[in-house]
């Protein structure tokens, strides 16, 4: 093998390839932000880039062309990307002019650095939507910065024939759940799937939030994540005393599979339940999403109001945006039952419209979860949507250390609060 | 015998030179240096040096940066995390760069002479190198999985007891991370070496033979002392290449699971973009490109220390 074969020519025409990819690569960065002129498209950079909510994206935006009164262009990318360049985004000077992004505080400090279009005008023709919904998409001063139109529901999901194999029912208390636990352990089944591992380690956050809003309620739980409380207080010791009787429960690969694949452990019967969102259903057949079921998550202290994760789900815009009356032309239809209903028919019909007069996809499984979060004192967001971005990592290595060395929560309770610390003052 | 002793011939005059060249440089060997310089100012120098600002800052990509002098330094002296990536960073420098040396020597060795079917052997060892290390990194995903081909491949054996979720215990995720990096390098520093090997004079060890040199000698007394050169560029590509390696991490375990495969380079993405704290994130970065620095202009003092001795 000759290693002159790397000769001077090939080396500058390599230079030369290289230098083209990085002045084309500019190219493309400058290029995604469009014109900056008033007048034209409407920009919107989404963030839903599963198959199916893609798709339902799509024939949202062609149904609002269709209508004429402004025009708007999707651009799909992939979440991760588009979570790690939102600030890029947001502080261009050419911003792409809307955006999918979450309700609650993971969008305040945004609004807070004046980034964000002040979509109050918008929000004062939602009549029909709650007070509650209007406050979870104000920020600090007041403004609605967000218009939201979707939100879901995370349960413990279950196949209701395997549960009927094995002759379990679905618990209500804590004893009764431990006891569903125990029932499956003796069948051979891991009880709990979780998958926090490969990609998705936040779904892990589900448990810690669940158990505190079940312990120490809902309000408690969104002052820890705001840095009113520290992480190593006694109650959030109690969280983990609860969360170790059931991790012996937990499947051993809890987390090392990303959730996609301990879907498919669920639903082939590996696992027996799950705590999840509900868009664990785009990345299932269909056929099986008939035999879906979820129970709400058991309740510890029944002298806590029942506060259920219920996120939310929406658009927010650049204030450096020059078209303006387009974006919220835009908002306004996104608001309408219409829109919402075509999304929903589009998707795998798992999610909620924000709108109370649109319409759900109507199965039993979706009005359990709709009467749910009705009947819901309290309903928290996420960890990330009640805290920001930066904080999720810092949750993440801590809840999984924890399932690594159960035995070491005091030490793994004072280097999160270090680390969440940092976050909060920086 | 006769002295000759030459009369001290007056040297003659310098002769002039024919062909002076002319004071003035030719634009277009202007432009060839200075354009590159423009470009490489622009895209390298430029941010470097901002980066270095960047590192006495408070900065969350957004606000305008605030001056916190040597805070963000001093905050990696008590920053438990940042202590676990150095150490992650010089257990990865000691076997990735040990292994990938010792190995691509090693090989080198093994498939310099020509042989029948030689070329074969080359080519599979060097193809890891053509390969990105992300699409390296989803294979060895899938072969690290609970239910992969490594533990199936254990199971198989009836060592049940050695199967482990590798790329998500905190004992086993960093030595899971270097074995793709490792494929991948071992191949590389083989063909750097080969190329050393060729340089050899073939008559240095002709003449060891008919000295009577063993094997050994021949190997600590001629090859190594040759491969001096490529030795240093090795070097600096190990160096690098470990500093900056951070594809292979990301994609296998993004530092994870809690640190445990953190590097310095993961580390600073993770701080960068993840926690949004840009002006820790460059001062960590400054501390990679000194520790590079450092090593490698350590060494090159040393040899051209060496070379004029």
């Amino acid at each position: 093998m000759s290693i002159d074969g790397l000769s001077r020519r090939n080396f500058l025409a390599g230079l030369g390839g290289l230098s083209a990819a990085a002045i084309l690569g500019g190219c493309a960065t400058s290029a995604s932000t469009g014109t900056g002129q008033a007048g034209g498209a409407v920009t919107l950079q989404s963030n839903l880039s599963a198959p199916l909510p893609k798709a339902a994206m799509e024939s949202v935006v062609a149904a609002f062309n269709k209508k004429g009164a402004a025009q708007a262009t999707l651009n799909t990318v992939a979440s991760e990307t588009f979570r790690t360049q939102l600030p890029s985004y947001l502080t261009s000077g050419n911003p792409p002019d809307l955006y999918t992004w979450y309700a609650g505080s993971v969008g305040r400090s945004y609004a807070k650095k004046g980034l964000l279009l002040d979509l109050s005008d918008v929000w004062s023709g939602l009549t029909d939507y709650s007070a509650a919904t209007k406050t979870l998409s104000s920020d600090d001063s007041g403004k609605q910065i967000i218009v939201p139109i979707t939100y879901y529901w995370w349960g413990m999901f279950y196949r209701k024939s395997n549960f009927a194999k094995w002759g379990v029912q679905p618990p209500t208390s804590w004893d009764e759940f431990l006891k569903v636990c125990e029932a499956l352990r003796a069948k051979g089944i891991e009880p709990i799937g979780m998958g926090a591992g490969g990609t998705t380690p936040w779904v892990a956050s589900a448990w810690f939030d669940y158990l505190d809003i079940r312990i120490n309620g809902a309000t408690y739980h969104r002052e820890l994540l705001a840095g009113q409380h520290r992480f190593d207080d006694p109650q959030v010791k109690a969280v983990f005393a609860k969360w170790k009787e059931v991790l012996p429960h937990f499947d051993k690969s809890a987390t090392a599979i990303p959730f996609q694949d301990a879907t498919t452990s669920l639903l082939q019967g590996r696992t027996g339940m799950m705590l999840i969102g509900t868009f664990f259903a785009d990345a299932a057949p269909k056929d099986a999403l008939d035999d879906i079921d979820f129970f709400q998550f058991p309740i510890i202290d029944p002298k806590v109001p029942i506060a259920e994760e219920g996120p939310t789900d929406g658009f927010f815009a650049s204030a450096k945006t020059p078209r303006g009356p387009e974006v919220k032309e835009f908002l306004k239809f996104l608001a309408t039952p219409e829109a919402q209903e075509l999304f929903i028919k589009n998707s795998a019909g798992t999610v909620l419209p924000v709108n109370p007069k649109a319409k759900d996809s109507g199965t039993p499984l979706v009005a359990k979860g709709r009467k749910m979060l009705a009947d819901a004192a309290d309903i928290t967001q996420f960890f990330n949507r009640d805290s920001s971005d930066a904080l999720q990592p810092t949750a993440d290595a801590a809840l999984l250390q924890f399932f690594a060395q159960p035995d070491q929560v005091d030490s793994i309770l004072a280097t999160w609060q270090a680390a969440a610390e940092k976050v909060w003052q920086s | 015998m006769v002295a000759l002793t030459a009369p001290p011939v007056e040297r003659p005059a310098e002769p002039r030179r024919r062909n002076k060249p002319s004071r003035r440089l030719s634009p277009l060997l202007l432009a060839f240096v200075l354009v590159p310089l423009a470009v490489e100012a622009f895209w390298v120098f430029w941010p470097a040096i901002q980066g270095v600002y960047l590192s006495f800052t408070n900065w969350d990509g957004i606000s305008p940066p605030t001056n916190v002098g040597l805070g963000n330094y001093t905050e990696m002296a008590t920053d438990p995390v940042f202590g676990k990536a150095l150490l992650d960073t010089v257990i990865w420098l000691v076997l990735f760069g040990g292994v990938s040396a010792v190995g691509g020597l090693a090989m080198a060795i093994f498939l310099q002479r020509e042989r029948r079917g030689v070329g074969i052997y080359r080519a599979a060892l060097f193809t890891p190198v053509v390969f990105s290390l992300v699409a390296t990194s989803l294979i060895w995903q899938a072969m690290y999985q609970p239910d992969g081909l490594i533990n199936n491949v254990l199971g198989g054996l009836g060592l049940e007891s050695w199967q482990r979720s590798w790329l998500s215990e905190s004992g086993t995720a960093l030595y899971a991370v270097i074995v793709p990096a490792l494929w991948r390098q071992v191949g590389y520093v083989m063909v750097l070496y080969l190329a050393g090997l060729k340089g050899i004079d073939p008559v240095l060890y002709e003449a060891a033979t008919v000295d009577g040199a063993s094997k050994w000698q021949q190997f600590t007394k001629i090859t190594l002392p040759q491969l001096k050169s490529v030795n240093s560029v090795v070097l600096s590509v190990i160096v690098i290449d470990s500093l900056r390696s951070f594809d292979v991490v990301w994609s296998l375990t993004k530092g994870g699971p809690f640190h445990s495969s953190e590097l310095l380079s993961t580390y600073m993405y993770a701080t960068a973009f993840q926690s949004l704290r840009l002006g820790y994130a460059s001062a960590l970065a400054v501390v990679i490109f000194l520790l590079a620095f450092g090593v490698i202009v350590t060494y090159l003092v040393r040899a051209f220390k060496e070379s004029d001795s």
